[in-house]
């Protein structure tokens, strides 16, 4: 497996362990899927539970001025994001 | 002073007494000092270590003067809350000329949201140092009516005493239970305010949520990215004006009214349409039974984060409209940070220091005003203003909105009698 | 009062709540101490059910605390029991006409742990934004007023033990102000397994005593003898007020019509234990009474707050002495031995008690103190009474009463 499948599939269990998305299995959300506002309907204060999770779990730390709108759009831009951290 | 109170007298409500602690110093004087000259007390601090929080500046209170400790009964056993919370409420209990036993005449109002956690924080530290020994007791001071209750106790108290903590609006509403009770006859005398200290627990908690700014707080500048954190305590007495008079007590201002309302909307984001936090401050003039157009100049809550100050922008174009664009405004956060549970205690006095010098305090900082918000902010130099009424506006995480009308007295129909 | 909503160890709702005050059998689980256990002794605590899917929706219990959830389903159930629906639902901005009055003794306790366990065993920068925005005191009150679009005033009271009669109280007065037509008032509570180790560890809670096989489990004994502490209880409740005017109109059925309500202090009290002004606390509760046009002989029934606490109860008892005088008290219910402290349980059980809901023998209590000269109720009928005190004594030193008065015929 590439290094480019596991990261978007860390984040999407991530996503489901840190904003307490029981019975939702992280394979069910696709990578380009708007997770804020429509799609998943995740809001402000998830974004920034979600940002104390990616630090954690990818030892990065992530500026405030970075947590908007295009990274954190779906799935793929953060992993892109990521990924360009490392 | 000497004027026989007049029926009309009897529901209006005085303050006779106030009494406060912040970064700035012990009492109400380096707060007024401070204010005047627009400067800050957000600096780095070393009530606990910070390094590795994501910012690290506050405005702590300094170590009190040399005396304070020995007038105040088991002082080591107090906790910082409840230490401002006495000093303070002592400081205004002595300029009003009362004096323990208070009895079942007076009450205590108060708010906070964090009590006594900062020592609760002990326990903590204590459980991840490698052979700590946490003790148990430390948490004994989590209960956030601690401070109140310290109040009540050491002023001997014999009525109504309660703690409210909503938050940001805590002390305001504690005002306003205040003024509520004593209208109602239900206490001749109020101590009402509130206090809260520094701690790790609301230190990381807003930091975690990217509130926070690096440096000092700049309400309503262009550029602001966020709030800071102070600590402290500020208190008022509070009495009918028939009876303050009747006993010769000088009445420093008039509470002239509250009111409060919830934005039931969102968590941690403000309406931005600003709709609750208008009802709040139209329900306070209404309250106070004064127009919107009497208002002399606004003590905001501004905290300096680009919602909150935007909300609440709209929110005082809603009360006021146009005119409110050229209404002086003034906001306390950017010098002695945001003090929680007591902000609203803390802002009341300085709107009230406002009314009796003549004069509007600046805003710390430099830096224009954030031209999408177009209001007068006060910057720079005091701005004279004899002006005769003033609202203070808080607005609460969670959503709680409260405002308080504050008028100097005498009030010109006073004067007139 | 015209609608009741509760949750507790009992169960959810008042049905739950009739049949335990009925049994007299106080719903124990035992509390995972493993972490904390050097103290006490007592294991127990009356525990929230937290099967509360149908009042709150995993949508929305996902971003809420145990306490934030309790106090929402709580609050839709007191609204459904009102018959006003779960709130607000039609379109467009709900007026601003409910005030929300919560009262919390110590917040919501796990989210306040996590926080800090998160700042300390790990680091500032691992602090959850979703805990500490939960961890605030006033989240609950926030949480209801979100979830039922209640635009009033949101005020969240601490006042420890006294808080829910506190809460009840500033909820009738902003309707008495005309600041509101309707409140939704209350209180909610959570216990962790550290609250429940400090509250052992200050001898605060019953303790498992004896070889006989009645004392293998804590027992709370309001006013007994050998009472030795209470039960943690959690849960929430919360009450629908109105003006009874607004009522009438609507056609509401009232559970109870609130008569008076009123607060003093005890300033000899320890900040975590009660003290010796049982004279002073009295001259409050007989102006208290006084307000609702009443004398301590008109009183029917008394729902006290006492819980089993040594020092509690002991200034309860010489309380409600000083006030009465020489004339003997009415009918006491004591319902914190099933109840537990804490949550608002014993506010429900007192509106059921307006209500003349039977109420079993007094859970706890078999052997009289002598020094408190106190017996109460030992099971049977009591007629419905007409005007009920209902009190409550903090720890460190507050006091609250409220006189509730059985709803006028329609």
């Amino acid at each position: 497996m590439s290094e480019a499948q596991a990261t978007p599939a860390r984040i999407k269990r991530l996503i489901v362990s840190s904003l307490n998305l029981d019975g939702m299995r992280p394979e069910m959300i696709d990578d380009h899927a708007p997770l804020f506002g429509e799609g998943l309907g995740l809001d402000s204060v998830d974004a920034l539970e979600l940002v104390v999770a990616l630090e954690k779990e990818f030892g990065i730390k992530i500026k405030s001025q970075e947590i908007g709108r295009e990274v954190f759009s779906s799935v793929a831009s953060l992993s892109q994001y990521i990924e360009s951290r490392n | 002073m000497g004027r026989m109170p007049t029926t009309s007298d009897s529901r209006r409500v005085v303050v006779t007494g106030v009494g406060a602690v912040c970064g700035f110093g012990w009492g109400v004087e380096p707060l007024e000092t401070g204010l005047r000259a627009g400067a800050t007390a957000l600096l780095p601090f070393s009530r606990f270590d910070h390094s590795r929080h994501r910012t690290h500046l506050a405005a702590q209170v300094p170590e009190p003067p040399s005396g304070v400790a020995a007038s105040f009964p088991a002082w080591r056993r107090l906790t910082q809350a409840d230490r401002f919370a006495l000093f303070a409420a002592a400081e205004a209990v002595s300029q009003a000329g009362l004096a323990a036993p208070l009895g079942p005449a007076a009450g205590v109002f108060f708010g906070s949201s964090t009590g006594g956690m900062f020592e609760t924080e002990l326990f903590y530290r204590e459980l991840a140092r490698k052979g700590g020994r946490p003790r148990l007791s430390a948490l004994a001071s989590q209960p956030v009516s601690g401070p109140g209750d310290a109040v009540g106790r050491h002023l001997q108290v014999a009525g109504p005493v309660r703690t409210i903590s909503s938050a940001c609006s805590s002390a305001t509403l504690a005002l306003g239970a205040a003024l509520d009770a004593i209208r109602a006859g239900e206490v001749e005398v109020a101590i009402a305010g509130g206090s809260d200290s520094l701690c790790q627990l609301t230190y990381a908690g807003f930091n975690s949520l990217r509130a926070v700014a690096e440096g000092p707080c700049r309400p309503f500048r262009e550029g602001r990215d966020g709030m800071s954190i102070g600590e402290g305590a500020a208190v008022f007495v509070l009495e009918p004006l028939a009876l303050a008079l009747q006993r010769g007590a000088l009445p420093l201002a008039e509470l002239a009214g509250a009111g409060s309302c919830c934005d039931a909307h969102h968590m941690t984001a403000p309406d931005p349409a600003g709709e609750g936090a208008a009802a709040a401050v139209e329900a306070a003039l209404a309250d106070a039974g004064v127009a919107a157009g009497r208002v002399d100049f606004v003590n905001a809550h501004g905290t300096g984060t680009p919602l909150n100050d935007a909300a609440e922008w709209r929110a005082l174009e809603r009360v006021f409209g146009p005119r409110g664009r050229l209404l002086p405004l003034t906001a306390t956060k950017g010098a002695v940070g945001h003090l929680l549970g007591s902000a609203g205690a803390i802002e009341a006095l300085a709107t009230l220091l406002c009314l009796r010098a003549g004069e509007v305090h600046p805003t710390p900082g430099d830096g224009p005003v954030d031209p999408a918000l177009p209001l007068a902010l006060v910057t720079g130099r005091p701005l004279p203003l004899r002006a005769e009424v003033a609202v203070s506006v808080n607005l609460a995480f969670g959503g709680s909105n409260a405002a308080l009308v504050l008028s100097r007295f005498p009030a010109p129909a006073d004067r007139a009698a | 009062m015209t609608g009741l909503g509760t949750v507790g160890a009992f169960g959810c709702g008042r049905q739950a709540l009739e049949a335990a005050l009925r049994s007299a059998r106080p719903a124990l689980s035992l509390v995972d101490r493993s972490l904390y256990h050097r103290t006490g002794g007592a294991r127990r605590a009356a525990l929230a059910c937290r099967n509360l899917a149908g009042w709150v929706p995993p949508a929305e219990a996902r971003r809420m605390s145990a306490p934030s959830r309790l106090a929402v389903a709580a609050a839709r159930m007191a609204l459904e029991d009102a018959g006003l629906g779960r709130g607000w639902t039609s379109p467009g901005r709900p007026p601003a006409e409910t005030a929300v009055v919560v009262s919390t003794a110590f917040g919501p306790s796990s989210c306040t742990e996590g926080l800090l366990q998160q700042i300390f065993l790990d680091s500032p920068e691992s602090a959850s934004p979703f805990l500490f925005t939960e961890s605030v005191a006033n989240a609950p009150a926030a949480q209801i007023a979100i979830a039922t679009r209640a635009r009033g005033a949101g005020i969240t009271l601490s006042q420890r033990e006294a808080g829910p009669l506190l809460a009840v109280g500033s909820g009738a007065a902003e309707i008495a102000l005309g600041r509101s037509r309707r409140a939704l008032a209350g209180s909610v509570e959570e216990i962790t397994p550290l609250l429940h180790a400090v509250l052992d560890r200050f001898g605060a809670l019953a303790r498992p005593r004896g070889l006989a096989e009645e004392e293998q489990e804590e027992v709370a004994r309001p006013f007994d003898r050998r009472r030795d502490g209470f039960l943690a209880g959690e849960g929430a409740t919360v009450l629908v007020l109105e003006e009874v005017g607004e009522a009438r109109r609507r056609g509401a059925r009232a559970l109870a019509r609130v008569a008076a309500w009123g607060s003093a202090f005890d300033s000899t009290a320890a900040p975590t234990g009660w003290g010796e002004g049982a004279a002073g606390l009295a001259g409050a509760l007989v102006r208290c009474l006084e307000r609702a046009g009443l004398r301590p002989g008109d009183v029917d029934l008394i729902v006290s707050g006492a819980s089993g606490s040594r020092e509690g109860d002991r200034l309860e008892a010489l309380t409600l002495h000083a006030a009465w005088g020489e004339a003997p008290l009415p009918p006491v219910l004591a319902p914190k031995g099933v109840t537990g402290e804490y949550g608002g349980g014993f506010l429900a059980a007192a509106l059921l008690a307006v209500q003349g809901v039977p109420f079993g023998p007094t859970a706890g209590f078999a052997e009289p103190d002598p020094e408190l000269r106190l017996f109460p109720h030992g099971g049977g009928p009591l007629p419905t009474p007409r005007n009920t005190l209902v009190t409550s004594l903090a720890a460190g030193g507050a006091a609250a009463w409220l006189v509730l008065a059985r709803p006028e015929a329609a």
